[in-house]
């Protein structure tokens, strides 16, 4: 035996000591183990599927899915698809996660820097907030919002702001644009483009010259202003030459039957408190992102630009900001994938988010394949933030 | 000591065949202090590593303290490194969690040496006795280097390998280093310097030139041997 | 400087240094104040606590103790014995650091628990043996504490065997033998309340951080096979929410199993919350790699250790040192996911407060006190466990640039 195995050699060197072979014996091994735990799983879901008829397969896909959903935004019947039901509750889950990034960045921010705030009080207060939301699950945190909410007044006897926010224990409603016709739809898209085209065009400039003369040039409010100016300037433009507004904003009012308020754009009960307790939870994690971003830029770094001469705020938009933001967006990905995977947790306070129509469907329809679909919808979601990550990382070697 | 008979390394990027050593005869005796000479990718650091074991040649026989390791196994590899050859770096590589005396005795403990060795009397010997208690990033780049050359000495291996050990000192304390280094090849060790800097090879008894990975000259440095005192930085 | 003239100094220094600062104090002051004024008035005055008390011990151990899951007999001793041989472990690590951190945890830990036999309950709901098991935690955290320090057993080793003796001894005490009169079998299905949630966690911790490293080693691996099986097991892992794969765990899982399979809803939690935060923990492992210079990895195969002594001896512990923070994060999140064990009927501390609030009528109201009440449970042990992390930080960062 010993002489046989000897023998073998490769590159003059035993076969067993020998990296390459070593190399592919370790990849071959694991490769089976795994290989036929995955196969076992598999063959024993189909054994199942067969012998004990659990129900599996994508036929129900267009059979009439005949449940209501508690909110949707696409536009739904009862009578609709299982697949487009599906859809719909995707949506949802898109527009909560959505509406939930941009409100837990903007408050993430707020806070971020109020923890890095000279003054103590605020400071303190900012610290307080992350300590509190980071450190309590977000369940109990979603069942206390949701507890609020439900607190609020009933539906008739809600608050009303400006005669066009509504807001009760039944949800929001706040005015919201609709678009009367095909032609306005696209002149407003024009319109909206040329804006954001001009304001972007506009904050550049500004930024370059900034850079290269280190004179404060404003260049946000100059292109927050450009954007404006041209938006209202076309809008003025168009509506004149068209006499039709691009959009009309249609403001809700109690005017349905029983008081039940009409028009206008509606957040039920669910959604706010899912929101709520989406956005304080995510900021919490987001402050603390943007607190040691701006902090891994080295205090000397800012103070050798204040000691070239630029102002504060040429500093934090020219010098602390761009390096900062290498140090933030990585990890600001990874907590947005985590509040779209944390909005699953709507099915705990009834908002028909993507996992809790699922969970639903699978009374009717086989859960194997519901959650082969449920799955590849979350997958899919993370695969495009990787990809938004990756693209940035391209876009800073680039 | 050291030899090396038609020693190449070859290795492919991408579609490009990278002749990183070409073909080098070499033979280094005990008590011999060499410096390697050439410019960064004349695969001077190659050859180093090949000799150090911690790189095999793709052609060519390489033995080390009288051991043939052109075909040794990976254990007979980790034999070699701990128990002929110790190594010095650019960057010192101390391990940071480690203080100075702890990172000599590391060293003596891999080599397996422990007892036979008294790392504080190695470390008073490089001139940082007073330093043995503190942390790596508590020390200059000198004493870092001085560490380092304390771990390597504190093993007792016939060969000294150092990859540009001066490179991050200043010329003062690089004179230091490169004493102690001369002491190590009277004490019959051979020692092999890899350096760009020409200005070293004048200390050296035999000086090396490579070039794109191969050896264009061999021999006793121009205008013989100086001592490290006439090194104009 | 005189205390009052330091005082000045320092109110100007981090209150009043600008007008526009100036103006945020005041601003600041008067919101807080607001906050805090209604804030105690709601909790002082308003809110009706009671929800609290009468959940008593079902938050601690869920049905453990109730009539269907320990017919005829007082079963609370178990879970109550469990914890003196848990804070004994605490008084180990106590004798055997010999003081700093861990002596303050250790004696932290026994006196909070401690302090619990002095609630003001009635006597009916809280009888005298319960209450002196829990003032017994004093005597226990100082018996760990002895016999690490006099006896051949205070040494890290024998505490690491500890833990493991102190864990399997907790599970078979929970848990129970038929064949031992006194020591009937709890069915798994009734554990629950906080108690379920740090079995959950522990178990998770214990097992994600070897799962975690193995599996970012094998991220790293240049064996293209082993590699991609472990990219493709992080990211899917990573890519969808824990409730999804709990779900699958009991809905789909046991399709694969013969039927009537004993599968246990417990065990099934505790092997996803596992893989599910071995995942998370290969990717900071994996980031703590990365950032470690590759210098020290070459000194030490050049002082002729193996390739996988140099990954055991030098280049894990100090990617793992650099990312305690995270890992901290990562047991923390684990902890706080533990909660979502109700996607699976588990009756957690939130699940078991939530059942019973719902199902009592006169509770409806006090909602809002219940879940203020389990934030602070859960903030207690989360912040508790940054503030470790953030200490052994400290102590860890003596020996770093």
């Amino acid at each position: 035996m010993t002489t046989l195995l000897s023998s073998l050699t490769y590159e003059g060197i035993p076969v067993w000591r020998h990296a390459q072979v070593l190399k592919w014996t370790t990849q071959i091994v694991s490769g089976i183990l795994v290989v036929t735990l995955v196969v076992w799983f598999f063959a024993n879901l189909a054994n199942a599927i067969r012998d004990r008829n659990i129900p599996f397969g994508f036929w129900f896909l267009d059979n009439e899915y005949l449940t209501p959903i508690g909110q949707f935004y696409l536009p739904y019947e009862t009578s609709d698809s299982y697949l487009y039901a599906f859809m719909v509750a995707f949506a949802n889950t898109l527009i909560v996660s959505v509406i939930g990034v941009i409100l837990a960045t903007v408050l993430g921010i707020m806070v971020g820097i109020a923890r890095m705030s000279g003054n103590w009080i605020v400071s303190r207060a900012a610290l307080g907030f992350i300590e509190f939301f980071r450190n309590v699950p977000l369940l109990v945190q979603l069942y206390f919002w949701f507890t609020v909410v439900l607190a609020l007044p009933r539906a008739r006897e809600g608050y009303v702001f400006a005669d066009s926010f509504y807001l009760s224990n039944a949800g929001l409603w706040a005015p919201w644009p609709t678009i009367e016709s095909p032609g306005a739809a696209l002149a407003w898209v024009a319109l909206a483009a040329a804006a954001v085209f001009a304001g972007v065009t506009v904050y550049r400039r500004r930024l370059r010259r900034e850079t290269l003369t280190g004179a404060a040039s404003y260049p946000v409010w100059l292109g927050i202003g450009a954007a404006l100016g041209i938006g209202a300037a076309a809008w003025l433009v168009i509506g004149a030459a068209s006499g039709v507004a691009p959009f009309v904003i249609e403001s809700p009012s109690p005017e349905g039957a029983f008081g039940r308020i009409q028009g206008g754009q509606s957040a039920s009960g669910g959604m706010i408190a899912l929101l709520a307790g989406l956005v304080m939870y995510t900021a919490a994690f987001i402050a603390e992102i943007v607190r040691a971003g701006i902090q891994s830029v080295s205090r000397g770094q800012r103070e050798s630009a204040r000691a070239l001469g630029l102002s504060w705020a040429v500093t934090l938009r020219n010098v602390t900001f761009p390096q900062a933001l290498r140090v933030i967006v990585p990890p600001l990905i990874s907590q947005y994938l985590n509040l779209t995977k944390n909005s699953s947790l709507a099915s705990a306070i009834g908002f028909s988010d993507l996992f809790s129509v699922a969970e639903t469907m699978t009374q009717k329809a086989p859960t194997l394949s519901i959650f082969i679909m449920v799955m590849l919808a979350y997958l899919s979601l993370s695969l495009t933030y990787s990809l938004i990550g990756n693209l940035y990382n391209r876009t800073l070697r680039g | 000591m050291i030899d090396l008979a038609g020693v190449s390394k070859h290795y492919r990027m991408g579609t490009v065949e990278v002749r990183a050593l070409d073909d080098v005869n070499l033979h280094v005796s005990d008590g011999e202090f060499v410096v390697v000479l050439g410019p960064s990718g004349s695969g001077k650091t190659t050859l180093l590593n090949i000799i150090g074991a911690l790189d095999t040649p793709t052609a060519g026989r390489v033995s080390v303290g009288g051991r043939d390791i052109t075909a040794a196994s990976r254990s007979e590899l980790f034999a070699l490194r701990r128990q002929t050859v110790s190594f010095i770096f650019q960057s010192f590589n101390l391990f940071p969690g480690l203080t100075a005396l702890e990172n000599v005795e590391f060293g003596v403990d891999v080599a397996g040496k422990r007892g036979a060795v008294t790392p504080d009397a190695v470390l008073e010997a490089v001139g940082l006795g007073d330093r043995a208690g503190h942390f790596p990033h508590e020390l200059s780049g000198g004493e870092q280097q001085r560490v380092a050359i304390a771990r390597a000495l504190a093993t007792r291996n016939p060969v000294l390998l150092a990859d540009e050990p001066t490179g991050e000192l200043d010329f003062r304390t690089g004179a230091q280093i490169l004493e102690l280094l001369i002491d190590q090849a009277s004490d019959n060790r051979a020692v092999l310097v890899v350096t760009h800097n020409r200005e070293i090879s004048r200390i050296a008894d035999r000086v090396i030139e490579m070039s794109s990975g191969r050896i264009v000259s061999d021999g006793p440095p121009a205008g013989g041997k100086a001592p490290v005192s006439e090194l104009r930085w | 400087m005189l205390p009052s003239a330091r005082a000045e100094a320092w109110l100007r220094a981090n209150l009043f240094s600008t007008w526009y600062n100036s103006a945020l104090t005041v601003a600041s002051v008067v919101l807080l104040g607001t906050v805090l004024w209604y804030g105690l008035r709601w909790v002082f005055f308003d809110a009706n606590w009671s929800v609290i008390s009468t959940l008593g011990g079902l938050m601690v151990i869920g049905r453990y103790n109730v009539e269907a899951a320990c017919p005829g007999q007082d079963c609370l001793w178990r879970p109550q014995v469990s914890l003196l041989l848990l804070t004994a472990l605490f008084g180990m690590g106590w004798g055997i650091a010999g003081g700093g951190l861990t002596k303050r945890i250790a004696i932290g830990v026994a006196v909070v628990v401690s302090a619990f036999a002095l609630l003001p309950y009635g006597m009916d709901t809280m009888g005298m043996d319960v209450r002196l098991l829990l003032a017994a935690n004093i005597p226990a955290v100082l018996a760990g504490w002895a016999l690490a320090r006099y006896t051949p057993l205070g040494s890290p080793k024998w505490l690491a065997i500890s833990c493991v003796v102190v864990f399997l001894l907790i599970l078979l005490l929970l848990r129970g033998l038929s064949q031992v009169p006194g020591l009937q079998p709890v069915p798994v299905t009734e554990w629950g309340g906080l108690m379920l949630n740090l079995l959950l966690a522990v178990i998770g911790i214990a097992g994600s951080l070897p799962i975690g490293i193995g599996l970012a080693l094998g991220r790293r691996s240049r064996l293209p096979v082993v590699k991609s099986m472990c990219v493709v097991f992080i990211e899917v892992f990573r890519g969808v929410p824990l409730i999804t794969l709990l779900f699958m765990s009991v809905r789909i899982v046991p399709l694969a199993f013969p039927e009537n399979f004993p599968l246990n809803p417990i065990v099934s939690a505790a092997v996803v919350i596992t893989l599910f935060s071995s995942a998370y923990m290969a990717e900071n492992i994996r980031g703590g790699l990365q950032a470690l210079h590759p210098g020290q990895a070459e000194a030490a195969r050049a002082l002729g250790l193996a390739g996988w002594q140099t990954m055991m001896l030098i280049s894990l512990p100090q990617a793992i040192r650099n990312v305690i923070p995270a890992i901290v994060g990562q047991f923390i999140s684990l902890f706080k996911d533990t909660s979502l064990v109700y996607i699976i009927s588990l009756q957690d501390v939130v699940g078991i407060s939530r059942a019973f609030i719902r199902g009592n009528v006169e509770f409806l109201a006090s909602h809002k006190e219940l879940y203020i009440f389990l934030a602070l449970v859960f903030w207690v042990f989360t912040y508790g466990m940054s503030y470790v992390s953030r200490r052994i930080e400290q102590n860890l960062r003596i020996g770093e640039r």
